[in-house]
């Protein structure tokens, strides 16, 4: 298990270095400056500018100075808020994201699990019917159009909820549940296939006969062994959380990151587009990394032990 | 691990995600009480940096918690600030201002050298200042700003306490304009230095000098607010005692929280223009900044005539345009230069200077102009790059121009729609046959505009050139620089040479369309930047 986990570690640093260093050289080609006020800029003071941030050293001096700042733990100071270190931009962000991404994703799969599972059992009836109309919607309802819908009927017009903004728990219902439909659906539809297929199985048919109770047999059988499957999607779940937490922070005016890295781009904050990068990177390899491990957990078949 | 340990493992990620939504920071949307107002900004602050700014929010912060020389006090009007009077002498070139008692609003005074400190930071290089520019025509400024002489030498100097004198280039008239700008407001040496690479970073490293002090702010906060400051020379006529502000960026979140009773003033976008134009409490404020068409005479020898310039100009509907297609707020185009921006004796220089003809819809006519410059040239077909922003509002005015020059013989157009960094790139380098480009004024001064299109200045993307136009601007600048009538009369010329030629085709003028609470009263609008000033806000 250590010599595992030191493996994925070293895999880790590796995908971080090889992104860090696409995503530089690709950054280098966008046309622009990182100056806001570009438009306006004489060329002179704009040389002059870019020679005192560095910026007319030839691109792969400039990639040396980032990465030997980067191994001093340094990622630079953001261009488009001056003087502002990326590391205080992403760090006073960050736990935001995490935590909308973080709840979104429990309540949808766990939900998606009652769900689905709930789906499976009842299969056929009204409850399954309308467990599946639950996810075929979930799945197809960006969440941003699902964000607009919230806020407008439920914050604007009962009042019920916040329209925007961040403060108590209350302000992160409505994002959580924009952002908890799409892993939502996915687990119960997921859930719901397996779990038919689990119950239909020949150790179910066997437990069945042992005399165990139908509960026994879903509880102690039937769940556990439907789950597997599911964890592979959890990965590719945390990832669109990710992408959709860019969208849903700006409807909901939530302080995350999501949306720091879209104006990065837009503006060749350049240090910052690099910090953001390495982070959305790094949460991604641990996901995945965290993904892999429950696999050996839940499914004793795989062992993380036995993969050299 | 059994099931049993999946529920609990289930339960504890349940617990841990609200143990961490109580852990959120709090004081965002304060609720609607009458004696505060509750504002909404679609950014954040980036710097409080007096030398940093360049961006339209944090120049109007500036303007609220800070204090210039003089202050604007509407529509190309300034008023006194920290400066009471001034006199310019010397041929206009040495501009001396008297400076009132006045404090920082940690109780120590405004001298003038705080404005010498402001400025020789922002010129000096090690700075950064993307600003700098804007004090060229200080004596020194432009070999400071290039490294090439120490900043001490800059043309401004404190005599005494209360006593700043400028030393100018060349004569400026719209120098009272400029001392109104953020970026030439004081700063307070001991607190820059002591703050150091903090300093415009957070609230607690800033003085004030203005109507209100920054309060719970910094530059990655999406709430703060703003306080009445009691040591303001004229915190009498302060009357609000606290602002509020929050980030909002999307414009449907902006209008349902004003709809929600949470904020007291939004902006609207193109499509809530169209919903709220009517209602109470919409406002619609020309800003002065012209988009207009450039036809590039480098490229294509065609635009080098006159009349394929006047065609292309003719073929388009601006008031259409401006109605049907845009219908956000924008503004039919008087001209180049901004309308509602400047006046003089009651006339706004865009109805002195207009000549209706260059934003008049005619096809017949174009095609028939079109014709004649095509037989001039001995070219048949014409495929034109049409370079535009890649915003929506952007595209839609690419596929209606596209629509109408094609209906010119010979023309077809393929639409560019660029991000604006990459825009910019290919207008500077000249890769384009016609493009769009916008302008927003830095001082309500219509040389602002009219300086661009002169024959050498890197903004002329098209290469339009006429003697007479280079010939009127000079003369604005130099001999009629400090004769007002004449100078505003080269200016009108000017602006009727350039439009007579059609060196540009202007098709909007920006508005900001606004919707305000109707207890809240007495926020001043000014067309250039800050463009908001609340010092003589107050709630009924």
């Amino acid at each position: 298990m250590v010599k595992y986990l030191a493996k994925r570690i070293f895999y880790i640093i590796l995908t971080l270095f090889i992104v860090a260093t696409v995503t530089f050289f690709l950054m280098k080609i966008m046309p622009g400056t990182p100056f806001a006020n570009q438009q306006k800029l004489p060329p002179a003071q704009q040389a002059q500018l870019a020679a005192q941030y560095g910026l007319n050293k030839p691109v792969w001096e400039q990639y040396l100075l980032y990465l030997v700042g980067l191994l001093h733990g340094n990622f630079g100071v953001s261009y488009q808020f001056s003087n502002q270190p990326v590391s205080y931009l992403i760090g006073s962000r960050i736990w935001v994201s995490i935590q909308l991404g973080a709840e979104a994703m429990v309540v949808g799969v766990l939900l998606g699990l009652i769900i689905g599972a709930i789906g499976a059992i009842r299969a056929g009836s009204w409850v399954d019917t309308s467990a599946t109309i639950v996810s075929i919607l979930g799945v197809s309802i960006p969440s941003f159009v699902l964000a607009v819908l919230l806020q407008v009927y439920i914050g604007l017009d009962t009042r019920i909820l916040p329209i925007a903004g961040w403060g108590g728990f209350e302000y992160t219902i409505l994002p959580m549940l924009a952002l908890a439909a799409q892993p939502l659906a996915e687990t119960a539809r997921f859930m719901r296939t397996e779990m038919v297929d689990v119950l239909n199985s020949d150790y179910i048919e066997l437990a069945k006969a042992k005399g165990l109770s139908k509960y026994g047999v879903i509880y102690h059988h039937a769940l556990r062994n439907s789950l597997i499957p599911i964890v592979t999607i959890v990965g590719p779940l945390a990832v669109n959380i990710m992408t959709g937490s860019m969208v849903v922070e700006n409807i909901f005016s939530i302080p995350g990151i999501g949306d720091q890295f879209v104006k990065s781009i837009m503006t060749n904050d350049y240090p910052t587009i690099m910090g953001l990068t390495i982070v959305y990177c790094l949460m991604l390899c641990v996901v995945l990394l965290i993904t892999d491990i429950l696999y050996g957990i839940i499914d004793p078949r795989i062992r993380i032990t036995d993969s050299k | 691990m059994k099931w049993n340990s999946f529920a609990k493992l289930g339960g504890v990620a349940a617990f841990a995600a609200l143990v961490l939504a109580g852990c959120g920071s709090s004081n965002s949307f304060n609720g609607g009480s009458s004696k505060t107002l509750n504002w909404s900004i679609s950014t954040e602050l980036p710097t409080m940096d007096i030398s940093k700014s360049t961006d339209l929010y944090s120049g109007q912060t500036i303007n609220a918690t800070g204090e210039g020389l003089l202050r604007y006090t509407g529509n190309s009007k300034v008023g006194p600030g920290v400066a009471t009077s001034y006199k310019v002498s010397n041929g206009g070139k040495t501009w001396t201002f008297n400076l009132r008692k006045s404090q920082w609003s940690n109780g120590t005074p405004v001298t003038a050298n705080d404005f010498v400190y402001s400025w020789q930071r922002t010129v000096t290089p090690k700075t950064a200042s993307q600003y700098a520019y804007i004090f060229a025509n200080i004596q020194n400024a432009a070999q400071i700003s290039a490294g090439k002489m120490a900043p001490s030498k800059l043309g401004v100097k404190a005599s005494g306490n209360n006593k700043l004198v400028v030393n100018l280039v060349k004569p400026q008239s719209y120098f009272k304009y400029m001392v109104a700008m953020s970026t030439f407001f004081p700063m307070n040496k001991a607190q820059v230095t002591k703050e150091g690479s903090k300093y415009g970073t957070n609230d607690a490293s800033l003085l004030s000098n203005g109507p209100y002090v920054l309060k719970n702010w910094n530059s990655t906060k999406d709430s703060w607010y703003l306080s009445k400051n009691p040591k303001y020379w004229n915190a009498k006529n302060v009357k609000l005692s606290k602002i509020n502000f929050t980030v909002i960026k999307d414009p449907s979140t902006a209008l349902n929280s004003y709809n929600g009773n949470k904020i007291d003033y939004t902006t609207l976008n193109g499509v809530q223009v169209k919903q709220y134009k009517n209602k109470p409490g919409f406002e619609n404020h020309a800003e002065a900044s012209t988009f207009y068409m450039v036809m590039n005479q480098k490229k294509d020898p065609i635009f080098k005539s006159a009349d394929a310039r006047k065609a292309i100009s003719l073929a388009i509907d601006k008031h259409h345009l401006v109605n049907t297609v845009l219908a956000d707020g924008s503004l039919f185009p008087k001209g180049f230069v901004a309308s509602q921006m400047i006046t003089k004796n009651g006339t706004d220089f865009a109805d002195a200077a207009s000549v209706p003809e260059a934003v008049s819809y005619n096809m017949k006519q174009a095609k028939a102009l079109w014709a004649k410059a095509e037989k001039a040239t001995g070219q048949k077909s014409f495929n034109f790059n049409y370079v535009a922003d890649d915003t929506t509002t952007s595209k839609n005015i690419s596929q209606y121009v596209q629509n109408q020059l094609e209906q010119l013989p010979g023309v077809k157009v393929n639409n560019q729609n660029l991000p604006f960094a990459n825009r910019l790139n290919r207008q500077t380098k000249g890769q384009f046959d016609i493009t769009v480009a916008g302008w927003i004024a830095d001082y309500p001064d219509p040389s602002d505009f009219l300086d661009l299109m002169t024959s050498k200045n890197s903004y002329n993307y098209g290469h339009w050139s006429n003697a007479q136009y280079d010939a009127l601007v000079k003369k604005s600048e130099s001999t009629d620089a400090n004769n007002e009538a004449a100078r505003w009369s080269d200016m009108v010329q000017a602006e009727k040479v350039l439009m007579k030629d059609q060196g540009v085709v202007p098709l909007y003028q920006q508005s900001l369309a606004t919707l305000t609470r109707s207890n809240v009263k007495g926020v001043l609008f000014i067309p250039t930047s800050p463009e908001i000033d609340w010092t003589s806000a107050y709630m009924k």
